[in-house]
C-alpha cells in the first residue's frame, strides 16, 4: 500500500496527542456529599475534561476517537492498493481479430479468451475509469469510444469479429495511441497471439503499452498451396502441406475435383516441415479442393483449400512501385486479385505471376500472362515512347469495356509521356500529346496509360477503382464469373447496380445495396464458401486463409512496437484508491463512539 | 439577633395515644436488679407459680401448702417466678450519615427511639438513653413514666456531628465492652458501616437482644443522580469518583440491598429482630403493621 498523499500523515501525531491530553486532564467533578460512599462502585468514565492532569486510564471512548482520528487522516493520506487487472484509469483495449486468434489451444478459442479477459477487464474496472475498446481485424476500427458506461462497453464486445485472414494490428494500435496518447496514465492493452507483422512507425505517446499474450501452443498443419499447371501430360494438381509446430504432426489429406473425391493420402510431416504431392487432374473440372484432417491441428481455418482452373477467378499480380498506395488499394480491391509488390522485376520474368503491374518503372520484358504499364514505356510495350510531356489534355477516347464508367474529362495530368501507338496496339484514349490509353492483344495481353497515377488526380477520381477493375478483366481474360476465390475480411465490388444477395457459412443471409456501379461486399470474413446472387445469377465465393504468418500460429513472448520490444505481461497491476473504504469506516467508529458514550451518560 | 432553634419533642401528643397499652415484648428474660414487671428465671415473689420443694427451716409458712400437708403430711412449700426490671437500651445513632434525608434519618431514629423507650418506661423497666458516634457521658437509667420527660429532653438534644467523631460500629463495640447490663438493646441506626454486622454479633455475644431499626431515606434506597460527581463521603472516609449512569446507579442499589441483607441475616441469628423503615413512612402505620405483626411490642 502507498500514499498519494503522505504529508497527511504528519498530522496523525499531533492529533493523536491532542486527544491523549485531552484525557489526561482531570475531571472536575462535581462534588455531592453522601452518607456512605463505601456502597458506590468505584467506576468513572472519563467523558469531559477541563482542568488539571491526572493518570491516564483505560478508556473505550479514547480508544474508538484515536481509532476513527486514524481512520479519518488515514483517508485523507489518499491510500492507494496494488491491485491485478488490465484496466487503468484511461484503456484501450485493442482486440486481435485475426486468423490465428481462431487457434483452439484455448477453449474456445484464442479470441473468446481475448473477449474474456476484456469482460472480466470490464468488469474490474473502478467507477471512473475509461475503457476504449478496438477490433483489430483486416480493417481496424474503433468498436466503443472511451466510456465509462459498463453496458456499452460489453455490448461492443459483443460485436467484435474474428477474421480468418491477417490483421492490420499496426492500424489498430495506431488507432488506439490516437485515442489515447495525449492522456495522462493512458494504457494500451494489446490482446494478442502475436501473430502479426511487426508494427512500424508507431509511438504510444504518453500512454503505455501492456501486451497480454493469448495462447500457449504452435500445433497446426495447413495447407500450404493448391495449385493447377497444363503440362504436355496433361493437368497436374499440386498440393503442398506444411507443418508449423514444433512437433511432428500427422493427418489425412483428400483432394476433390468437383466434388468428387480423387485423391486421399495419410502423411506425417516433420516439425517445421513440408508434405507434397502432384496428381493428374481431370482437365474438364473447374473446382479443386483440398481438406486436411488431423486431430491435434488447432486452426481449422487453414486446413482447406480451393483451386478454380478458371484463369481469370484469380489473379496473381505483382505490382513495381517505389510506392503507390491508391494504386496498391485499387488492385486489393478486386477479390480475385492476390498482390505482391516490389520494387523491381525478379530475374525470372515472373512467370508465376498473371499480371505485372509498371508503375512508374520502366517495362521490361516478362513472362506473366499480361502486363499493365504507368508511365514509363519500355521495349515491350505496346507504344513506342517519343519524349516526356508535360500537362497534357484529355481529348477522347473510345467506347470499350475497358473505358466503361471511366472518365478522362476532369482529370488532370502533370507529367507523362508522349508516345506512338505500335501497330498491334489499340488507342483507347488520347490526350493533346498522343495516345493515352493503349491495350495490345499480341503477345502477351498489356495496357499502357501515359502517366503514373500518383502525377496526376486520377486516383482521387472515381474512375480510377473502376480503370483498374477493367484493366483486371482485360488482363485477366476470359474467366467463368460464376466462381470466385477471395482473402477472408478483404472487401471486394462486383459490378452491380442492384443489390445483391450474399448468403453466408455462418452468419446468416445479406442484402447489399450498390455504391454507384458496384456493389461492395465486406461481409465475406470467415473462411468458407458464400453464395452471392448478382442481377439473378448465382456466384460461390471461395473464401480461404493462405497465409503463412497466420498459419504460423506460435504466440510471441515479444512484440516490436516501433522501436521498442515490449514483453508480455501476466499481471499488469495498477494502483486501487482505498481512501473511500476508510473514511466510511471511520464513520461507523464515530457511530460506535457516540453510541456508547449516549449508553453509559 | 441571636434567634434560638426550637427543638421539637420527638413524640407529639398524639403519639403517645398510640403507644398507650403497649410494651416491649423481648423474646428472652433477663435479670433485673430491682422488682419490676418483667418475669424472671430466677424464683421470687410474684403471684407466678413456678414449683414445689420441701420445706426447711426459715421458709415462710405462708408459702406453705397446707392441702398437701393435710393429705400427706408431708410440708411442702410453693415456689413462685420472680419479676424484676428490665433493661433496655435505646441506642440512637447520632452519626453524620444520619442527618440525610427529608424529615432527617436522625429525626426518625429519636422518634422511634423514645417510642419505644417510653414503652420501657411505661412496662417498668429500666431505660438506659445512649447516643452512638459521639463521645458523651450516657445518662443514668430512667425508670417510671415520670422519667420520659428526660429521656425526651436528652433526645431533643442529640446532633449529628459535622465530622464524624466514632464510627457506629466503634461505638457499638464500645457499648459492648462497656458491662452494661444485659438487656434489650434498641438499636435505631442506617446501619452504614461495613463493620456493622461484626459490632453487632459482639453485642449480641454480650447477652443482649438486639432489636435494630434500619432508617433510610428514600434517596439513599432509590438515588436519582447523573453526571460524573465526585462523592463525599458523610461518615469521613474517602471520597469516590463516579460517573452516575444507569450501570453504576444499579450496582450501588444491589450493593446496598446485599449489606443490608447481610446486617437482618445478622440480627435475626443472634436472636434480635429487624425491620427497616423510611424517615417519610407514618408512624403509627409503621408501628401497627411492622412492630405489632413482628412482635416487637404487643
Amino acid at each position: 500500500m502507498i500514499f498519494q498523499n503522505a504529508a497527511q500523515l504528519l498530522w496523525l501525531l499531533p492529533l493523536l496527542g491532542i486527544i491523549v491530553i485531552l484525557y489526561l486532564l482531570k475531571m472536575k467533578r462535581r462534588e455531592l456529599r453522601v452518607p456512605a460512599t463505601f456502597l458506590w462502585p468505584a467506576r468513572t468514565e472519563e467523558i469531559r475534561a477541563n482542568s488539571l492532569f491526572q493518570r491516564l486510564r483505560f478508556s473505550w471512548l479514547m480508544i474508538l476517537q484515536l481509532l476513527a482520528l486514524t481512520l479519518i487522516i488515514f483517508a485523507l493520506a489518499r491510500p492507494q492498493t496494488v491491485q491485478k487487472g488490465l484496466a487503468g484509469k484511461v484503456t484501450v483495449l485493442v482486440l486481435d481479430a485475426s486468423a490465428s486468434m481462431g487457434a483452439t489451444d484455448i477453449k474456445p478459442n484464442r479470441f473468446e479468451e481475448a473477449k474474456h479477459m476484456a469482460e472480466a477487464t470490464v468488469a474490474s474496472a473502478q467507477t471512473g475509469d475509461r475503457i476504449a475498446i478496438v477490433e483489430a481485424g483486416p480493417v481496424p476500427r474503433v468498436l466503443c469510444a472511451l466510456s465509462n458506461d459498463p453496458d456499452r462497453l460489453r455490448r461492443s464486445l459483443d460485436q467484435l469479429e474474428l477474421y480468418d485472414s491477417e490483421s492490420d494490428v499496426g492500424g489498430a494500435m495506431r488507432l488506439a495511441a490516437s485515442l489515447v496518447g495525449s492522456e495522462q496514465s493512458a494504457r494500451i492493452v494489446l490482446l494478442s497471439d502475436g501473430v502479426f507483422e511487426p508494427i512500424a512507425n508507431f509511438a504510444p505517446g504518453r500512454a503505455s503499452v501492456l501486451y497480454q499474450t493469448v495462447g500457449k501452443s504452435d500445433r497446426n498443419l495447413a495447407i500450404d498451396a493448391l495449385g493447377t499447371s497444363d503440362s504436355p501430360k496433361g493437368r497436374q494438381l499440386f498440393c503442398d502441406v506444411r507443418n508449423f509446430g514444433g512437433e511432428a504432426m500427422t493427418g489425412t489429406i483428400t483432394v476433390f475435383a468437383d466434388g468428387k473425391a480423387i485423391d486421399s493420402n495419410s502423411l506425417a510431416v516433420e516439425a517445421h516441415g513440408h508434405w507434397g504431392k502432384t496428381i493428374a487432374a481431370p482437365s474438364d473440372a473447374k473446382v479443386f479442393e483440398a481438406k486436411l484432417e488431423c486431430k491435434d491441428d488447432l486452426l481449422p481455418a487453414d486446413n482447406r483449400a480451393v483451386a478454380l482452373t478458371s484463369p481469370g477467378a484469380s489473379l496473381h499480380v505483382l505490382l513495381v512501385t517505389h510506392g503507390d498506395l491508391f494504386l496498391e488499394r485499387a488492385l486489393a480491391l478486386d477479390p480475385r486479385v492476390t498482390l505482391d509488390r516490389t520494387d523491381s522485376v525478379p530475374a525470372d520474368g515472373a512467370p508465376t505471376y498473371d499480371v505485372v503491374v509498371f508503375d512508374g518503372i520502366q517495362q521490361v520484358p516478362v513472362k506473366s500472362r499480361s502486363v499493365l504499364t504507368f508511365g514509363a514505356a519500355g521495349s515491350s510495350s505496346p507504344v513506342t515512347l517519343v519524349g516526356p510531356t508535360t500537362g497534357p489534355v484529355f481529348r477522347s477516347s473510345e467506347k470499350d469495356a475497358l473505358m466503361n464508367g471511366v472518365d478522362l474529362q476532369p482529370v488532370y495530368i502533370g507529367n507523362g509521356e508522349q508516345v506512338k501507338a505500335k501497330p498491334t496496339s489499340v488507342v483507347l484514349a488520347e490526350s493533346s500529346a498522343g495516345p493515352t490509353v493503349v491495350e495490345s492483344l499480341a503477345d502477351q495481353r498489356q495496357i499502357y496509360v501515359s502517366f503514373e497515377p500518383m502525377k496526376s488526380d486520377f486516383p482521387l477520381q472515381v474512375g480510377f477503382p473502376i480503370f483498374i477493375a477493367n484493366a483486371l478483366d482485360f488482363l485477366g481474360g476470359e474467366g467463368d464469373s460464376s466462381r470466385l476465390a477471395v482473402k477472408p475480411g478483404n472487401p471486394f465490388s462486383v459490378a452491380s447496380s442492384l443489390p445483391v444477395t450474399l448468403v453466408t457459412p455462418t452468419d446468416g443471409t445479406f442484402q447489399i445495396q450498390p455504391t454507384g456501379p458496384s456493389v461492395i461486399v465486406r461481409q465475406v470474413r470467415r473462411a468458407g464458401d458464400y453464395k452471392l446472387t448478382v442481377n439473378g445469377q448465382d456466384r460461390t465465393i471461395y473464401a480461404m486463409l493462405r497465409s503463412d504468418m497466420e498459419s504460423d500460429i506460435a504466440p510471441k513472448a515479444t512484440l516490436s512496437l516501433g522501436s521498442v520490444a515490449v514483453q508480455s505481461t501476466k499481471a499488469p497491476a495498477r494502483f486501487g484508491d482505498f481512501w473511500r473504504p476508510a473514511l466510511l469506516l471511520s464513520l461507523l467508529v464515530l457511530s460506535f463512539e457516540w453510541w456508547l458514550f449516549a449508553k453509559r451518560s | 439577633v441571636l434567634v434560638a432553634e426550637v427543638a421539637t419533642p420527638p413524640l407529639e401528643p398524639r403519639d403517645f395515644r398510640v403507644l398507650e397499652g403497649l410494651r416491649l415484648m423481648p423474646r428472652k428474660s433477663f435479670g433485673g436488679r430491682v422488682r419490676g414487671e418483667r418475669l424472671t428465671k430466677k424464683k421470687g415473689i410474684s403471684i407466678e407459680f413456678a414449683d414445689y420443694r420441701e420445706y426447711t427451716d426459715g421458709d415462710d409458712l405462708r408459702h406453705l401448702d397446707w392441702n398437701v400437708l393435710a393429705r400427706l403430711g408431708v410440708p411442702v412449700t410453693k415456689t413462685y417466678r420472680d419479676e424484676e426490671d428490665l433493661a433496655v437500651h435505646v441506642l440512637i445513632d447520632t452519626s453524620p450519615s444520619m442527618s440525610f434525608g427529608e424529615p432527617s434519618k436522625l429525626d426518625c431514629a429519636k422518634k422511634y427511639a423514645c417510642a419505644l423507650g417510653f414503652l420501657g418506661l411505661a412496662g417498668g423497666d429500666a431505660v438506659y438513653p445512649r447516643a452512638l458516634g459521639v463521645r458523651e457521658r450516657p445518662l443514668p437509667s430512667l425508670r417510671g413514666r415520670s422519667t420520659f420527660p428526660r429521656l425526651s429532653h436528652w433526645a431533643e438534644k442529640l446532633e449529628s456531628p459535622e465530622e464524624n467523631g466514632t464510627t457506629l460500629s466503634a461505638s457499638l463495640r464500645q457499648f459492648a465492652g462497656a458491662s452494661a447490663r444485659a438487656g434489650l438493646v434498641v438499636i435505631a441506626s442506617d446501619g452504614l458501616d461495613p463493620e456493622i454486622t461484626t459490632a453487632l454479633r459482639i453485642v449480641a455475644g454480650r447477652g443482649h437482644e438486639i432489636m435494630f431499626l434500619q432508617i433510610l431515606s428514600q434517596v439513599e434506597l432509590d438515588p436519582d443522580l447523573e453526571g460524573d460527581l465526585r462523592l463525599i463521603d458523610g461518615e469521613g472516609g474517602s471520597p469516590a469518583e463516579i460517573t452516575a449512569n444507569g450501570a453504576v446507579l444499579r450496582e450501588y442499589v444491589e450493593r446496598l440491598e446485599s449489606h443490608n441483607a447481610a446486617l437482618r441475616d445478622t440480627v435475626m441469628r443472634v436472636g434480635g429482630r429487624y425491620a427497616l423503615v423510611r424517615p417519610d413512612d407514618p408512624f403509627e402505620k409503621f408501628l401497627s403493621h411492622s412492630l405489632k405483626r413482628q412482635r416487637w411490642i404487643g
